[in-house]
């Protein structure tokens, strides 16, 4: 019986090669988005399982209360909290520090620059880190001792294999020894390092780590199996407060099952994150799985005519109804499984291209059997999907009316066929509103006016000799003609940074609950940045001139009264500034949100960036190269890295353009699969409808007359899918830019744009096939009659 | 084998109800070969479709091989259906997606007969309609006469107890058509059942007796040839 079945399945399909190519193509775009959607979900999800006890382990971040809000700081606990907690809390087993920085490895003649961390020896079992060479109990016995992953022993050595006790010279100072190698951490891995060196060698010469009045560390605890997460959070909230007696600075526990995809706090607690994009996105495959599905329902219902006959003809031979709706579903699945090897082969062709845009390595692994059950599964939804209402419908034929030759007259299938075609439509014009809204707000927030001046802006790291040489640095730098001015920050320009509270000044109240951030900067940094003082003066090159002043921004200005502040002083924790100057507001941080108070410090030897303006008369290749030299002359050594800031604000906004890109992408598959649909029912109808156009042909009837005519339907279903999509994609979007303090408001026109490109696209689409019949001859189309 | 009484049959509308059988009764010996004529409209086909158990009727009694069958359900009437009727029909109503073979095939499928056995039979009643050369070929390839041989060959593959057949010879030609006819006569001088829909007296003469109907009730019935069934039954 299935062997007829999938025969005369194979047969209709072949026989109808054009109805079946527009359902396999729907169907095989629904499951290739899909299987895009799932391989980005699956890898999202899969993130940080490489720790074990997943359930156990939890990072420390801490809440601090400002304005009587919670805000939650990450790489900010003291440095003698890790080993309060272990000591103070029975169910803490393990903890452990973990700060990140660069260091540069030399060996032989050559140097490499790699990221990895200072860490205490209790990190290696919290984040389950697998020795090959070594082991974790002895790897920090002493403190130059270096434990490195596979990546870097294959990039330092040759044969990288037996290197315990091996020396590398790091920053060109200190010879450190390897105690140990570890197996490289997966790319899906929150926290990662190429390198852990002992946490001392960070703290040593820093008395203020072992004090609780800075913030300044990760910090990472595992739990006693068993361990109740409420009350262990409860006791670890009140270890910071017992230690200070400051209420409004806690610890607070984040599970490392959340560390990916839940990381957005809100008043202390967590809100959400990545997580939204993963079930939006999982909603989105929904969605084009559906559209696709309902291609499939339209086409085959709309052809139902054709396969009446068949149905007619084996209820009288005795099937009953179950196996006839058997057959059409194994049809269905057929089809299905045709689109998925379709899709499997689309698939390997466009991951390469859909990771670039996603900035993943996503891999098809088409043999894992998770991957492969998933393909089935979606295949299997969408045989099921599509095949189960033509089923019930073809199958539900009465023999009788069939081979008596009775109009089959489907009011109802008409009806659910319009309705189908109204949804696929609605949610078309739902992503081409939210995708022209989600670009207008990323545009608007890279087109607002930052309060600096981000371009021709070159980012330097500050290492090795580059303080101690800034002078020299500088002049030779402008003395080449293409660097009009050097600043320093202790701070990345674009970032939240160095910030705190707790300062006096006079005409505030509640002064100490202020959230100030704090820069130390040289004199020229204002000029590089492109921040204009709109008071005072700003620092002098000797920095001991200004070493008791400060400079402020607009927003602080404001909080200290309306009467200009120069000349006013600031208390920070003992020591007084004067302000000697203020400077326009500039947004850092969060780029939506809005420019919060800054305090300026003229002390260069904090700083970690050097911020070059450039003279834009001069090519971009020539000004890095006039930089690496100067750099290569006087910090000789340390490889030359560098960043353009505005590269480096637009790479912040690499969520919004993920979700700009993929929602681009998902609305154009989207209206291709609708188009599809709308192709092949407007082919069935042009050919249900030859007779009747002949008719009016011969009457008289111009071509224009009968496109106009055909397609007239079809513009009503898309009219009455803007009437719903329209309200719909508003209230969705409404409430996504609620989530922006710097936003757009919504204008009328892009529901204007988005339904004149749904009518023409479906207009398109459907007067080919409308121009194609009302050319026909009309004797032809009458004669067949 | 089958006895109809004060069969009703009613189709409405919202506005009209048509009455397509009025209070029609009578009796098919086995073995029997009746003809239903009458004009267009007089309820023929609403009969065919009654006795071949693709329709209910509204009121009246229907015993099939001495069984009550009228107000059976749909998968009733279809287990009954497929393990007794055959049916011809003017249209052939052959699958355009099967081939000769497996046009044939289906009815074996559905009552459940095991491949090597569906073959032998195919083979047997192919062989026996003259089409074996055929089948491998499908419907579209054939003639009219030739298809309706396949439909025919269909029809008693089964070896059903009757077989109804709606102008059979209406879509064909009358060499073609004989050749149709005669294959019936055979079948059911072989002791199959036959009852016939037709417009053609030439072909009506091919039965034992013709019942002429209008406005869905019996008028005449004309005996051509006594038939006496072997065994008496209802």
């Amino acid at each position: 019986m299935l062997k007829n079945y999938i025969k005369i399945a194979l047969r209709n399909l072949w026989k109808k090669k054009g109805y079946s190519t527009l359902n396999i193509f729907g169907l095989a775009i629904g499951i290739t988005c899909a299987s895009l959607i799932l391989l980005w979900v699956e890898d999202e999800m899969s993130f940080d399982t490489v720790v074990a006890d997943q359930e156990l382990v939890y990072s420390v971040p801490t809440n601090q209360k400002y304005d009587g809000q919670w805000r939650t700081f990450f790489q900010a606990t003291p440095g003698p909290l890790a080993a309060a907690l272990k000591a103070e809390i029975p169910e803490i087993t393990q903890a452990a520090r973990l700060r990140s920085t660069d260091f540069l490895f030399s060996l032989n003649s050559s140097s490499v620059s790699s990221s990895g961390s200072f860490a205490d020896a209790d990190i290696f079992e919290i984040l389950n880190l697998k020795f090959i060479e070594g082991k974790a109990s002895e790897a920090f016995r002493v403190k130059e001792g270096i434990v490195i992953t596979q990546k870097v022993a294959k990039i330092l050595f040759e044969d990288p294999t037996n290197l315990l006790g091996k020396t590398i010279l790091i920053d060109q100072k200190d010879n450190f020894k390897i105690t140990g190698v570890v197996e490289d951490l997966p790319e899906n891995t929150t926290y990662s390092f190429n390198w852990l060196v002992p946490f001392e060698n960070f703290t040593y010469d820093k008395p203020w780590t072992q004090e609780y009045g800075s913030n300044f560390t990760e910090t990472f605890v595992k739990l006693s199996a068993g361990a109740d997460f409420n009350s262990v959070n409860e006791k670890v909230k009140g270890v910071l407060p017992a230690k200070t007696g400051d209420e409004d600075t806690q610890a607070i526990l984040h599970s490392a099952k959340n560390w990916h995809l839940r990381s957005d706090f809100k008043n202390g607690k967590v809100v959400g994150g990545r997580i939204e994009y993963v079930q939006l996105f999982s909603f989105i495959a929904l969605i084009i799985v559906l559209i696709a599905c309902i291609n499939f329902m339209n086409l085959s219902t709309a052809r139902s005519e054709k396969r009446a006959n068949e149905v007619g003809v084996r209820k009288t031979l005795g099937s009953d109804k179950k196996q006839l709706i058997f057959q059409f579903i194994t049809e269905a699945l057929l089809t299905a499984l045709l689109a998925a090897v379709l899709s499997v082969l689309v698939l390997i062709l466009i991951l390469p291209a859909f990771n670039a845009l996603i900035d993943k390595q996503l891999s098809l692994g088409i043999t894992i059997p998770s991957h492969l059950l998933s393909l089935l599964a979606i295949t299997l939804i969408c045989g099921i999907l599509a095949g189960l209402y033509p089923a019930f419908y073809l199958s539900s034929f009465k023999p009788i009316d069939v081979l008596k030759g009775n109009r089959i007259q489907a009011k109802g299938a008409g009806f659910i066929r319009k309705g189908l075609v109204i949804t696929q439509f609605v949610i078309s014009i739902i992503f081409i509103i939210s995708t022209l809204l989600v670009y207008q707000q990323v545009q608007h927030v890279k087109n607002r006016d930052l309060g600096m001046n981000k371009e021709n802006l070159i980012q330097i790291p500050v290492n090795g000799n580059v303080i101690k040489n800034r002078n020299s640095i500088t002049e030779s730098l402008k003395n080449s003609g293409m660097i009009t001015s050097v600043g320093l920050s202790n701070s990345n320009i674009l970032s939240a940074g160095n910030n705190g509270s707790g300062l006096k000044w006079q005409g505030g109240d509640n002064t100490e609950d202020v959230l100030v951030s704090y820069r130390y900067i040289n004199d020229e940094y204002l000029t590089a940045a492109g921040i204009e003082l709109v008071e005072g003066r700003g620092f002098s090159s000797v920095v001991s001139n200004d070493s008791a002043n400060a400079l402020i921004t607009e927003s602080f200005a404001k909080l200290m009264g309306t009467e200009s502040p120069i000349g006013k002083t600031i208390d920070r924790y003992g020591d007084v500034y004067t302000i000697i100057g203020v400077t326009n507001d500039y947004l850092y941080g969060d780029m939506y949100g809005t420019s919060d108070p800054v305090m300026f410090f003229n002390y260069p030897p904090e700083a970690q960036y050097m911020y070059i303006k450039t003279n834009p008369k001069y090519a971009a290749t020539e000004i890095l190269n006039t930089i690496e030299t100067t750099l290569k002359t006087y910090n000789p050594g340390y490889p030359f890295k560098y960043r353009f800031v505005d590269d480096d604000f637009n790479a912040r906004f690499k969520s919004e353009q993920l979700v700009g890109s993929l929602s681009q992408i998902f609305a154009l598959l989207a209206i291709l699969i609708s188009c599809l649909g709308l192709f092949g029912l407007s082919a069935f109808t042009a050919e249900q409808r030859r007779k009747e156009i002949g008719v009016r042909k011969v009457l008289g009837s111009s071509v224009a007359g009968i496109v106009r005519l055909l397609s007239k339907d079809f513009i009503v279903l898309v009219l009455i899918a803007i009437v719903i999509a329209v309200p719909v994609a508003w209230f969705m979007m409404h409430n996504w830019l609620q989530g922006f303090a710097y936003r757009i408001s919504i204008n009328v026109w892009v529901f204007a744009v988005a339904g004149i490109a749904a009518i023409g696209i479906a207009l398109l689409t459907v007067s080919f096939q409308a121009i194609k019949a009302a050319i026909a001859n009309p004797v032809k189309s009458l004669r067949t009659e | 084998m089958i006895k109809i009484t004060d069969l009703e049959k009613y189709y409405a509308t919202e506005e009209v109800r048509t009455i397509a059988l009025n209070k029609l009764s009578f009796q098919v010996q086995k073995g029997e070969f009746v003809a239903v004529m009458g004009p267009s409209g007089c309820g023929k086909s609403t009969l065919l479709n009654i006795l071949g158990l693709l329709d209910d009727p509204d009121g009246g009694s229907f015993i099939f091989n001495g069984i009550e069958v009228a107000g059976f359900n749909e998968r009733k009437r279809a287990d009954l259906r497929k393990h007794n009727i055959g049916f011809v029909f003017q249209s052939f109503n052959l699958i355009d997606e099967l081939t000769v073979f497996e046009n044939v095939e289906l009815p074996l499928i559905y009552t459940g007969v095991k491949p090597a056995e569906r073959k032998a039979r195919v083979d047997e009643v192919l062989e026996k309609m003259q089409i074996m050369h055929r089948r491998k070929h499908f419907p579209q390839q054939l003639s009219g006469g030739q298809q309706q041989r396949v439909a025919v060959a269909r029809a008693v593959v089964n070896n059903p107890k009757l077989i109804l057949a709606d102008e059979p010879t209406g879509n064909l030609d009358s060499s073609n058509g004989n050749e149709v006819m005669d294959l019936l006569t055979e079948l059911n001088e072989a002791g199959t059942t036959i009852i016939m829909v037709t417009h053609s007296e030439h072909d009506a003469k091919y039965s034992h007796r013709i019942i002429r109907m209008l406005d869905g009730q019996k008028v005449t019935e004309n005996v051509l040839t006594e038939y006496k069934s072997n065994t008496l039954e209802v």
